[in-house]
């Protein structure tokens, strides 16, 4: 029998992933991503408040706050008015004040036949997320007057929402013996000039399915482990263009599903990240060898042993009894100075790949593809997001820098692959 | 439809340049769409500003509350002395400092100016209270002003003139030789012999060899484009 939750009494920890992204807030700095669906009809402002007013109450993850604690922060269900759709923005994933928006940490935004879902990454990743953009798009729908049903990612609005949709499945998971220790080793930095404050400069491919699909069969490997080599290809080019003083290690840090290999139906963050990575000093690498590099880094890793002694060095962290009794301030002293000093030089980009998007077949009809974007990176540099649904494949990169040099360079080796590829973008382009 | 020459991408037809390589969009046969609605949108959003009237709220009243309890305990009870003062000068000085955090996007020039004015004060009250030997005047005031003076300086040439790292390293380095200078003469003046400089000579030796470092790299184009690659600034 599935347990009811007494949504005025209850207060939620903070998931093992979402302590840390509170501590990296700053006035021009929010973990936020967006992920949109791209109807095809125009978006109704007043239908969709309605869809987000009826949605929301089955969220109970997504309808709360950010509160601090002594030790840690922790999310209170909030039942301020909200969260209110907007017109959409040309900069998205801005800044998300803990205290502004009636507190929400959630923004829903309207542009044409776009619905976007903006989420503070501590609430959800992006398989959580997805499950209330797709109810939220089907209520709409509903509304509109189509005949919507219920599941495959379209959760029952009738239904009280299941308390393993909130738990934090990390510490349910987390049982290795021994935990491995990680790579300390710095990678290249992407160099540019950073856009000011407010700025985010999103390129977005769309590529067809079957075409990508039928790329990565004849080299042999999946479509991540595909897009995950040409955007480590770009990266080698890009360090071989700026003719650095000393070469590093290029590498790339991917969100791994946890879902995939832990079963929860958990709508809060269930991710881990795997680091891929080429090192251009044992010499210089071709395609196809940065391919099987990825093809068998993914193979070797990607498995629940190995995810699951990785999880079980973060949750071993905010066991330690020293750490517990550590204040808040304190705590966020030491985190912010760990992922500014030594966390995000792990990486030269992110990629997250959402995987293909499974909705009611009745919703077909009216989506035409879903977008993500992993929202503005913490250095300069920039992050990409795949998704796919129907015959569309959606890759979006986020920047904070106003060269798009490995933005050129990856669209361009999925040209020369073979692929075609429409560009959109909000960067402002206009012609002299 | 119309693709980019140089990446072979097709283009949005609102698109006047690719967007990958900044190449001009020319096609005779389908001209760029100007009417069309853009992919994403123009209007710029703004982060709504945090409502900080709790936390003001709390700090005003507790900071109020024990300067006026200490102020009325030694009024009727612990009598001796206006220790009190210190406590209800140090309340006020705690509230101007909080000035920033309850006023959102305040002057940070007209806040290090009230910190600096809220300091002298302080000071002006204690020296009233134990007149020395004219500590104040000859030593806490001219130090204090300078000190604010020398901090509003940086701000202001921040906020004004976009500042980079290295011409703001090169100011302050001058300011701390300043400073280091300054307060070896008062202290003398306190003690009523000539002004020299003896020690600050060497703290300031060494800020004037950084800065003629720093001034040379900052002049020099090519030196300052290395130091900001190679120390990605």
């Amino acid at each position: 029998m599935k347990k009811r939750l007494n949504t005025r009494t209850a207060w939620y920890r903070l998931d093992l992933s979402a302590i840390v992204y509170p501590t990296l807030q700053r006035r021009n700095f929010s973990s936020v991503y967006r992920i949109s669906a791209v109807l095809k009809e125009t978006v109704e402002a007043d239908l969709l408040q309605r869809a987000v007013d009826m949605t929301l109450p089955r969220f109970p993850a997504f309808k709360v706050m950010m509160r601090k604690g002594v030790f840690w922060r922790y999310l209170e269900p909030n039942d301020r008015p909200g969260p209110f759709v907007e017109p959409d923005i040309v900069n998205p994933c801005m800044p998300m004040s803990f205290q502004g928006s009636s507190r929400y940490l959630i923004r829903i935004y309207y542009y044409q036949n776009r619905i976007s879902l903006e989420v503070f990454h501590s609430l959800s990743d992006g398989s959580g997320a997805l499950y209330l953009l797709r109810t939220m798009t089907a209520v709409y729908l509903r509304l509109k007057g189509y005949k919507v049903p219920v599941g495959q990612g379209v959760l029952d609005l009738y239904e009280e929402p299941d308390e393993e949709e909130l738990e934090d499945a990390y510490i349910r998971y987390a049982s290795s013996r021994v935990r491995p220790p990680r790579s300390k080793e710095k990678t290249y930095r992407i160099r540019g000039t950073r856009e000011p404050f407010y700025t985010l400069n999103i390129i977005t491919g769309i590529l067809p399915v079957q075409q990508v699909l039928s790329v990565s069969k004849q080299f042999q490997v999946s479509v991540t482990e595909y897009l995950n080599a040409v955007l480590l290809y770009a990266l080698l080019k890009k360090q071989e263009e700026d003719h650095v003083f000393r070469e590093l290690p290029v590498s790339i840090a991917m969100p791994v599903n946890l879902r995939r290999f832990f079963p929860s139906k958990t709508l809060r963050n269930f991710i881990t990240m795997v680091y891929p990575s080429i090192d251009p000093r044992m010499g210089s690498y071709t395609f196809e060898e940065i391919l099987l590099q990825v093809h068998h880094y993914m193979r070797y890793y990607i498995n629940s042993k190995f995810l699951n002694a990785d999880i079980t060095t973060n949750a071993a962290v905010t066991r330690h009894p020293l750490i517990r009794i550590v204040p808040l301030f304190f705590k966020d002293f030491v985190v912010r100075q760990f992922y500014k000093r030594v966390q995000d030089k792990h990486s030269s980009a992110g990629l997250t790949n959402l995987g293909v998007v499974e909705t009611p077949e009745e919703m077909r009809p009216h989506i035409e593809r879903f977008d993500v974007l992993m929202g503005q990176p913490f250095s300069a540099r920039t992050n990409c997001a795949v998704i796919s649904y129907g015959d569309y494949l959606s890759i979006s990169f986020a920047s904070s820098i106003v060269e798009a040099d490995v933005e050129r360079l990856f669209f361009r080796k999925l040209v020369q692959d073979g692929i075609h590829v429409k560009i959109e973008s909000n960067r402002n382009t206009e012609a002299e | 439809m119309s693709y980019c020459v140089n990446c072979g991408v097709e283009l949005h037809k609102t698109c006047s340049v690719c967007p990958l390589c900044n190449t001009k969009v020319y096609n005779p046969g389908q001209p760029v769409d100007k009417k069309s609605p853009t992919p994403f949108p123009e209007r710029r959003g703004y982060t709504a500003p945090a409502r900080r009237t709790d936390v003001m709220l709390l700090i005003s009243i507790v900071l109020a509350v024990t300067a006026g309890v200490c102020g009325l305990l030694n009024l009727f009870i612990f009598q001796g002395t206006h220790w009190s003062l210190y406590v209800i000068g140090g309340c006020i000085l705690v509230w101007v400092f909080c000035l920033p955090i309850f006023i959102h996007r305040m002057n940070s020039c007209l806040s290090i100016a009230l910190d600096g004015a809220g300091i002298v004060l302080y000071f002006g009250m204690i020296a009233w209270l134990h007149p020395g030997r004219g500590w104040y005047l000859s030593l806490a005031f001219p130090l204090t002003v300078l000190a604010t003076g020398l901090i509003l300086l940086p701000a202001v040439y921040v906020k004004r003139f976009h500042a980079s790292i290295l011409s703001c390293s090169a100011l302050i380095l001058g300011e701390i030789a300043v400073f280091t200078s300054a307060v070896e003469i008062f202290i003398d003046l306190f003690r009523q012999t000539a002004p020299s400089i003896t020690w600050s000579a060497i703290v300031l030796t060494c800020c004037i060899v950084i800065d003629a470092a720093l001034i040379t790299i900052i002049r020099r184009t090519r030196l300052r484009e290395e130091v900001r690659r190679r120390m990605h600034i």
